[in-house]
Parts: C-alpha cells; structure tokens; sequence
C-alpha cells in the first residue's frame, strides 16, 4: 500500500531550518499503513531535507559551515539572466547548499509509528528564502 | 519607510485564477517558469526585507497583444485587499483612441495613483505629442507617471522607444509632472544620470539586475560607470528603490543597494524618501 500526502511550509527567512517532524508524525499517525517506510522529499532545488539533532547551537553551526562552504557573495556562474525564467540566476547558493543537505530523508515505521533516534529531528532546510515550499510525504508499507 | 515602486503583480494569487489569462501574461510579459503565490507570501517577504509599501504596475498593451495582461481593476482589486502595503499604478495603450477616457476613469473611479506607460512595449515615443493629453490627465489629478525605460527583458520590446533623452521633451514640457525613468534607462546609464541631474521633476529607479548579482551590478554602474560621489553629492534626491518584482526578489534588489558605500542620510532617501516626494505622499 501506498500513501501520498503533501505539506506546505512557508520559510521567513533567507536561511531557517524549520523542524517537520511533528507534521510527519502526525501525518503517519493518521495513515492505514502501519508497518513500512516514510519518506520525506523536497520538491525544490534550492532547499533540503535533513536529519539532525534539534539544538540551536548545532543550528548555528549548520547555517555557519554552510555559509562558510558556499558564502552569499562569489562569482557564480549562475548569476545571469535565463530566458527560461525570465530572471537573473540570483540563488546559487541554495542550490549549492542544497545539493550538500539533498532533498530526502527515510524513516521506518513499526507499529503505526515512526522509529527515530532520540536525538534525531526531520528538518526542513531552507537556501533560498522568503518562499511557500512543498514537501511530499509518501508512505509505503502494509 | 521603504517603499519598492517598481513591482509587476503578474503572479499575485488573487489575480490568476484564470489559467488561459496567466499563461497569456507569462507569454506577453516574457516570465516563463514562475507560478501564482498567495499574498501571505508577499506579506512575508516584505517583513524580510522590511519594506513597508509596494507600488504594483499593471500592463496594457491590448492593441499589440490582443489582452490586457495586467488590468487596473486587477490593480485596484489588489488594493482593496490590502491598501496598507499596496500602491497602485494606471496603465493605458496609448494607441487606443479611448486611451485618455480609461486612464480618467482609473485616476478618478477607481482612485490609482500613478500612470505606468511602456513605450518600448506599446511601441511609441514618449514625445509623441499623442501622448501629451495623458500626461496632463496626470497633472490634473497630481499623480505621477513612470515610464518602462532603457533595456525591457519582455518580448516584442525596442530600445529605440526607450532612450531617456526620448523623456527630456516631456519634462521640459510638463515641469510640474513627476517622471521616473525605470531601470536607470540601463544601458543608458550616464545618460539617466544627466537627465535626472539637470530636471527637477524627473527620477530614475533601480529596478532590475541586468547582469550579475545585485551587489555586482550596482557597484558597476553606480561606482564605474558613474562617478563614485555622483550619487552623493549631485543626485541623491533623485533615485528611487525599484527592484522590478517578480523578475528579482526585492530583498536582494535592496541589499544590493545597501551594498553601495553611500551615507546613511542618501541611503534612506534611496530607499523611501524619494519615492515618498515622486509619489505625492507628503506634503
């Protein structure tokens, strides 16, 4: 069996990390399928979905390795116009950043609810903020 | 207070129901891959940002693309949903014979603020002396008029229309009307500067990235192409913030400006103040 939901989450800011797995829990809470996997998955390029442990100063560290890894200003090729948006390429760093967190996470579920870590929390990464996002939660078991 | 007075609405999602009219806008405004967005997005980017007002622009050119593709009273709609944030321009076909009876009825019916003309887009000369009863529509109603100037990333566009000498003879003419330049007639960038330089009641915006970043671009022109004090000391009063939404996100526009090593004093005219005197707001 499999279960399709989506959520949708607004970021206020340029960079936030936005924790999701109250939303996921309750969203495999509600479901028919009680034993199998949940899968998170970002529909954007310029954002993430990660696994971590939610404290502000592990927080900090993120945003700040991220930054430093791929700063805001630097010579990217991306900033140009595309004909294909009809806009100047002004997000290279969310994709870039992006492409390091990915855009998926896969957590089990036994007995209708999910398995994680204690220390573990599901993120909604965003690069590229102010933005309304959607993020896919697909559950496939029996 | 901050205010962006260059922002084409074309995505806003009270104003896109219809999808046969959107794809037309994306079409004719030359925006390819971007989708309706709620205003609750906008309310957001804006607290981001932490601009106060946006002036929304809308688009006729009927008579070369069949349809209005941002109408006034999609304008005056969004308006009336929330006339805290938004200012709302007029726009008009200047080719069509009743040009002069519609831009009356959005000044005085339903009460926008400003006139946006697109002579690159409707194919006309700003100094076409058929243009000269719409520009005194707006100085009977004390608005402003801001032409689509220089470089237009939309389709079907001429600069030979969109030269800022082209809107000298206008504000010779019409000293009292207030005109804002848009896009700093990019490529035409020392030449903006000398017009809203030597006439009081013309303005040039900053809305739009035309290579680059936004940090990038403004430190081209304004610190090279154009002398590194110009703005300090000479034309300080006359730019206005403009970021030309949805093309560039306004936050990025602004802190690209705020980028620039101007004085706090200039930086706020920039940013408001000006706009606040080219809109009528005070005073």
């Amino acid at each position: 069996m499999v279960e399709f939901t989506k959520l949708q989450k607004y970021s206020t800011k340029e960079f936030e990390l936005i924790k999701i797995t109250d939303d996921v829990r309750e969203i495999v809470a509600n479901s028919k399928i009680k034993n199998g996997l949940v899968f998170v998955i970002l529909s954007h390029t310029t954002a993430g979905i990660m696994i971590n442990e939610s404290l502000p100063c592990l927080e900090r560290d993120i945003e700040d390795t991220l930054e430093d890894l791929i700063p805001l200003h630097k010579d990217y090729a991306h900033s140009h116009f595309l004909p294909s948006y009809g806009a100047i390429g002004g997000n290279a760093p969310g994709h870039l950043k992006s492409m390091l967190v990915g855009n998926h996470c896969v957590v089990p579920i036994v007995d209708g609810k999910m398995v994680m870590g204690m220390a573990q929390d599901i993120y909604f990464a965003e690069f590229d903020g102010v933005q309304l996002r959607t993020i896919y939660v697909e559950i496939i078991g029996e | 207070m901050v205010i962006d007075v260059h922002v084409h609405p074309a995505f806003y999602g009270p104003i896109c129901d219809d999808k046969n009219r959107l794809l037309k806008r994306k079409q004719v405004m030359g925006y390819d891959l971007m989708s309706p967005f709620p205003l609750e997005l906008v309310e957001k980017q804006m607290a981001f940002a932490n601009i106060d007002k946006l002036v929304l622009l809308p688009e006729d050119t009927e008579t070369i693309d069949g349809e209005i593709v941002i109408s006034n009273e999609e304008i005056k709609k969004l308006i009336d949903l929330d006339s805290q944030r938004f200012i709302g321009f007029a726009s008009v076909d200047p080719n069509k014979k009743d040009a002069a009876a519609i831009l009356q009825y959005a000044l005085k019916d339903l009460n926008l603020k400003g006139l946006a003309l697109y002579p690159s887009k409707q194919h006309v000369y700003p100094n076409d002396p058929a243009l000269f009863p719409l520009y005194e529509i707006c100085l009977e109603h004390n608005v402003p008029v801001t032409f689509d100037a220089g470089l237009s990333w939309q389709p079907n566009t001429l600069l030979k229309y969109a030269h800022p000498y082209l809107f000298e003879e206008v504000a010779v003419r019409y000293p009292q009307l207030r005109m804002n330049i848009s896009h700093f007639g990019f490529p035409w960038i020392v030449e903006t500067a000398a017009i809203i330089l030597k006439h009081p009641n013309v303005y040039a915006d900053t809305a739009g990235v035309y290579m680059d970043c936004p940090e990038q671009f403004f430190s081209d022109i304004f610190q090279k192409m154009m002398g590194s004090l110009w703005i300090e000391h000479n034309i300080a009063d006359k730019i206005l913030f403009g970021s030309n939404n949805p093309r560039f996100r306004p936050a990025r526009i602004k802190r690209g400006l705020e980028s620039l090593p101007l004085s706090k004093i200039t930086m706020d005219k920039l940013l408001g103040g000006n706009a606040a005197n080219f809109l009528g707001l005070e005073g």
